[in-house]
């Protein structure tokens, strides 16, 4: 495709009018809706017989279901309101928004809602969110904006990469005291993300990943924690009562689903055998009953709305507009893949949601609003030439 | 990408870097990832598919057993003996009453009132919340398990469940509890027929496939069950005939109160030309219904003596193991005299002796390789006997002779035919052997070796074995090889279950095929007509004792000293006889064992004193059973019992003629002429020639304290009573009512009782002839 001629730059001027006159990226928002609306479906599906068969729902099957559509239609409200917001709102903001995700992430060690070991959740009453979602946030917002002001300078130590590392760090730091170790390992992958698109040398990267391997290594051998995990995951069937019952479950479900699945609604896995069926593991439930051709199905539609969000990016005449859509886009995508690698144990088993599809209220309207600022920042592209 | 990076930069726009470093993110987060994402799909969910879902499917899987019903046991005339009907389990599910919020008192309160429990417990299993399954009441029965059924309903409790079971009932409680046997509560054949036909009887369970959640209730739409048929048990008749059955067991259980047997009593009555079985009994019995319950005198023992709880329960096992014992097939015995009836049928098929072969005792014999010569049971000896004599008398000195002149080795091949032992390839082991009866626990008999045997330096085993000594055998072949010496000479295969019936109605019945023809026919005549002389000649015959009015009995007595408590320094005794019935054309042969009983019972402790009388009330009662008419002779039936003709109402002559004409006397009371009452009541059996009482416008009265009567003669005991106003009958064949003395009585001494009474006495013949261990 050829977008080199879409950017070639108009009078500043008539840039904010096209701005303000030019309309959302259809594809990238029908994709996002149609994600949105398998996901919600999804939701019922795997959720009914959790609902039904529990007191605290009074069992009421469709109680996630109706809960994940009102924050999806909210969602989807939000989306559109922000989308019409224009991008230099976003840059403004993105140092208020980064303050108070550290302000929150300060407190929810302290007034956070317990959770096993862990203070990860706020409690608004009508719902519950992590501030870690607001953090991701506004680390590509933030970081963003800092690489705009730079410039040039990213390539240097001083600007490239001691502000972000500081910044991180303390993000990480917060994280690691609730403690929300997969949320940590997200943040660094976009703030790595961000600095990469931002210009900064490649050597840091394989400095920083180096560093990290053997840090991972370390952690390993001598923290029983990480080395159970490890052997869990190598080899889930050596016990499937106990720390492998949760993945052996979930490939028991993926697998009972053979090339089409048992039908939407017709999981057997659901009944309580699979653990976080409507949340981290809804994907195995999209397994079961949708087979193997519908799972592709799904990773295919997710992996053209990344791949729209990264040609969006791509065609961005505002570098702001550029990096904030590809780490949002980039964002998506780690969290897509993280999790269906988890599902499939791919990877050891970690917490981390399917966006669009994991019940969760406030983590779904979080990832509609990404995805409006993204069609906020496709306003900003002229009109398709053919 | 026509523009030159300083162009965009100067722009703010992304540079080129950056779009390429864009391209390779979306290359790996938009391309590469996800082919790895869809490869790994494909490897779990095609690839692996089969063997992930068979595992999914066997958690998700719950299989309920349903419970096959269990065969009926019928006896040879359809009498049911063992049948099993449902029953449920009931249990709670204590998560479910949680989950859907439902009275938990209100549950424990109202299946405590249906169960008959405690309502604590109950209430206590309500709320094991984490639990879906707990049992409040097992094998509750068909009305009961309505009424919990009707008030589950009314309460629409899911917490309430109920479980088809199925239970084992046996109508007839103890009877033939040793060939019947039981089973437990996971309803598996445990003893008897019970557990040697279990395979037959159980069928095959069934299952429920049903697909439930992880918390193991239904799935809610989705649901599957699968069904595979339970196939019903087949029903098994078996030879018994519970109406002997019970004769047997009757007077067997008199047996062993009236000479306070120590160590119980078994008896087997055989149909001697097929080899099955009627009747097998082994006392002290148990109820089947109830069988891990001891008898209440065991208990009261192991209470007294038992010192802490754990040598408690190991005494009660004891006991238990005691009870289910069939002595019958278990347990082994020198069978001493009744083994003369083998002795002898080998000697006349061989040859060796005739009907007119004589033998001399002197009261002992000398025998090779002994150091003492063998002692008859009669010290002076018995003199000059014909064949017939030496087996009427028992005669062990005769019987050592016959057995030399059979010889060790045609013995001991005798032996093995008539089914005691099986050899084997070496002759130089002890041998052992089985009748291969169906039914479990059959013991081993234990024979010497055939070099011990047939060493023709040492004549002392094959002496002793002539007269049954010395070498161990169970019951059962004993009846077994007695059975081929009068049914022709046919060893028949002893068998208990007559035949299987399966659900389609295939009936497989039991074919009794002779294992081989010992001896011939006419062996077999002479033997029976000899044994009929041992029971039926009441001056010369050791085994007169059970002689039955009206029939041909043929038998031989037994009493075995038990060697191991001999050694011991104790003397015990098993006391035995073994009838054949009707003596010319042999039916049924019977044997009774009474094993240890009191010297201080007032019997002498012989097999002709005990056990012969057992087996004389037990084939009176069986033979008419059968439909074997009695032919009496004319002293027979002035000797026999009698009923009390209906006189009341009639003149004093008239009453007067019916009486004479019935053999009996009469004493009026009162002053009338007409019998306005009369004892005993019409129709009472009575022994001849009591005195009737006639009331002639007066009223009955008298009575008083029952007397012993043991020890008395017929006679004697009939005139004992009559001075009370009370009558006596006898329930064995009274033969000699001035010679044959009481051996016990219905009515214990000692009990009040009203003139009238009709006191039910045993009788037996106490000879100083008869007195003595054979």
């Amino acid at each position: 495709m050829n977008y080199a001629g879409a950017r070639l730059a108009p009078e500043p001027s008539l840039e904010r009018k096209r701005a303000a006159q030019g309309s959302i990226d259809l594809p990238f928002a029908a994709l996002t809706l149609l994600l949105l609306t398998i996901g919600v479906v999804m939701v019922l599906s795997a959720s009914y017989a959790r609902a039904y068969y529990s007191a605290s729902t009074g069992h009421n099957a469709a109680y996630y279901f109706l809960r994940q559509l009102g924050f999806a239609i909210a969602g989807t409200a939000a989306m559109f309101v922000m989308s019409r917001i224009p991008m230099s709102f976003y840059r403004r903001m993105s140092f208020p928004l980064l303050a108070v995700s550290l302000v929150l992430l300060a407190v929810v060690p302290f007034i956070g809602a317990a959770q096993g070991d862990a203070r990860r959740w706020i409690d608004l009453g009508f719902t519950t969110f992590q501030p870690s979602e607001i953090a991701k946030l506004a680390v590509i917002l933030y970081f963003a904006a800092l690489i705009c002001k730079y410039k040039s300078d990213m390539a240097t130590f001083r600007y490239g990469i001691l502000p972000f590392a500081l910044v991180l760090g303390l993000i990480v730091g917060l994280l690691v005291l609730e403690p929300h170790f997969s949320a940590a390992i997200i943040i660094i992958a976009i703030g790595g993300v961000m600095l990469f698109l931002g210009g900064v040398k490649l050597r840091w990267f394989i400095g920083v990943g180096v560093t990290a391997l053997a840090g991972l290594a370390v952690i390993i051998t001598f923290f029983p924690y990480a080395s159970g995990r490890i052997s869990t995951w190598l080899d889930p069937f050596a016990n499937t009562s106990g720390d492998g019952y949760q993945i052996v479950q979930s490939l028991y479900s993926i697998g009972s689903g053979g090339l089409f699945g048992l039908g939407l609604g017709q999981g057997r896995q659901t009944y309580m055998y699979l653990p976080e069926e409507h949340n981290d593991f809804i994907f195995a439930v999209v397994c079961e009953e949708l087979g193997f051709a519908g799972a592709v199905a799904i990773l295919l539609l997710f992996a053209a709305l990344i791949v729209r969000g990264y040609i969006l990016a791509m065609h961005m005449r505002d570098r702001y507009s550029f990096l904030v859509t590809a780490g949002i886009t980039t964002l998506l995508a780690i969290q897509v893949i993280l999790n269906v690698a988890v599902v499939t144990n791919l990877v050891p088993c970690t917490g981390i949601s399917l966006p669009f599809f994991s019940y969760g209220g406030t983590a779904l309207m979080i990832q509609l609003a990404e995805m409006g600022i993204v069609l906020s920042a496709s306003r900003d592209i002229p009109a398709w030439r053919s | 990408m026509a523009m030159s990076p300083k162009g965009r930069e100067r722009s703010g726009a992304p540079n080129r870097m950056m779009l390429r470093r864009t391209l390779f993110l979306l290359s790996v987060c938009g391309a590469a990832a996800f082919v790895v994402l869809a490869a790994r799909l494909y490897y779990l969910q095609i690839v692996r598919h089969d063997e992930l879902e068979a595992r999914a499917i066997a958690q998700q899987v719950r299989e309920t057993t349903v419970s096959a019903p269990r065969g009926t046991i019928y006896d040879r005339k359809g009498e049911v003996l063992a049948v099993s009907a449902g029953v449920d389990t009931i249990y709670l599910s204590p998560a479910e009453i949680e989950l859907y919020g439902e009275d938990a008192g209100a549950i424990a309160a109202g299946l405590s009132e249906i169960l008959g429990l405690d309502y604590e417990s109950v209430y206590e299993k309500t709320q094991n919340t984490g639990s879906w399954y707990e049992v409040v009441a097992r094998k509750v029965e068909a009305d009961t398990a309505e009424a919990v059924r009707q008030f589950k309903q009314a309460g629409g409790y899911n917490g309430i469940k109920l479980e088809a079971d199925t239970k084992r009932y046996y109508p007839n409680g103890s009877l033939a509890a040793h060939v019947i046997g039981f089973v437990g509560t996971d309803n598996t054949g445990l003893g008897g027929i019970e557990a040697k036909y279990d395979k037959a009887l159980s069928g095959t369970n069934g299952f429920i496939m049903r697909s439930t959640t992880a918390a193991g209730t239904d799935m809610l739409y989705t649901s599957w069950e699968d069904y595979f048929d339970a196939v019903p048990g087949e029903d098994v008749e078996l030879t018994i005939d519970s109406g002997i059955q019970y004769y047997v067991e009757k007077h067997l259980a008199q047996a062993v109160e009236d000479y306070d047997i120590q160590n119980g009593a078994a008896a087997i009555c055989m149909e001697v030309d097929t080899g099955a079985i009627l009747a097998m009994a082994s006392l002290g019995n148990f109820d089947l219904n109830d069988y891990q319950t001891i008898s209440d005198e065991a208990m009261a023992e192991i209470d007294a003596t038992a010192m802490s709880d754990e040598e408690r329960s190991e005494m009660i096992a004891a006991a238990q193991q005691l009870q289910w014992r069939n002595k019958a097939i278990s347990d082994t015995y020198e069978p001493g005299s009744t083994f003369k009836i083998i002795t002898l049928a080998m000697a006349l098929e061989e040859g060796v002796v005739d009907l007119d072969s004589t033998f001399y005792c002197g009261g002992s014999v000398s025998v090779p390789g002994r150091n003492t010569p063998v002692r008859c049971w009669k010290s002076g000896g018995h003199g000059s006997q014909t064949l017939t004599q030496a087996v009427q008398h028992s005669c062990n000195v005769a019987f050592v002779n016959i057995g030399l002149r059979v010889g060790a080795e045609r013995f001991y091949d005798y032996a093995e035919a008539f089914g005691f032992f099986d050899r084997g390839s070496d002759s130089s082991v002890q041998l052992t052997g089985t009748t291969g009866i169906d039914l479990g626990g059959e013991s081993g008999s234990i024979w010497w070796s055939e070099d011990v045997f047939s060493n023709p330096d040492n004549l002392s085993q094959l002496a002793a074995a002539s007269f049954g000594q010395t070498f161990n055998i169970t019951p059962i072949q004993l009846i077994t090889a007695v059975s081929a010496c009068v049914n022709g000479g046919y060893l028949m295969q002893p068998y208990l279950v007559e035949s299987v019936t399966g659900l389609d109605g295939q009936v497989q019945e039991h074919e009794s095929e002779p294992v081989r023809q010992v001896i011939s026919e006419e062996t077999s005549a002479k033997a029976r007509a000899i044994l009929e002389q041992v029971v039926g000649d009441p001056n010369e015959g050791t085994g007169r004792n059970a002689y039955v009015a009206g029939y041909r009995i043929g038998g031989k007595t037994g009493t075995s000293t038990k060697t191991t408590q001999e050694i011991a320094g104790t003397k015990e005794y098993i006391v035995s006889f073994l009838g054949v019935a009707p003596a010319d054309d042999p039916q049924i042969a019977l044997l009774v064992l009474l094993d240890n009983p009191s010297s201080e019972s007032g019997i002498y402790v012989s097999g002709g004193q005990m056990a012969a009388p057992v087996v004389g009330k037990m084939l009176a009662d069986i033979l008419p059973y059968m439909g074997i008419e009695p032919e009496y002779s004319d002293t027979e039936l002035m000797a026999m019992d009698r009923a009390a003709p209906d006189v009341t109402g009639l003149s004093l002559d008239e009453a007067r003629a019916k009486l004479s004409d019935s053999s009996l006397s009469w004493r009026v009371v009162g002053s009338g002429n007409t019998v306005t009452s009369q004892l005993p009541a019409a129709n009472s059996v009575i022994a001849s020639g009591s005195e009737v009482l006639l009331y002639a416008d007066a009223s009955p009265s008298g009575g008083g304290s029952v007397p012993n009567l043991t020890g008395m003669t017929y006679a004697e005991a009939r005139q004992a009573l009559s001075q009370l106003g009370m009558f006596v009958s006898s329930d064995s064949s009274v033969t000699d009512a001035s010679g044959q003395l009481v051996s016990g009585q219905s009515v214990n001494a000692g009990t009040a009782a009203p003139a009238g009474t009709v006191v039910t006495v045993t009788l037996y013949d106490n000879d100083e002839d008869l007195l003595g261990i054979y």
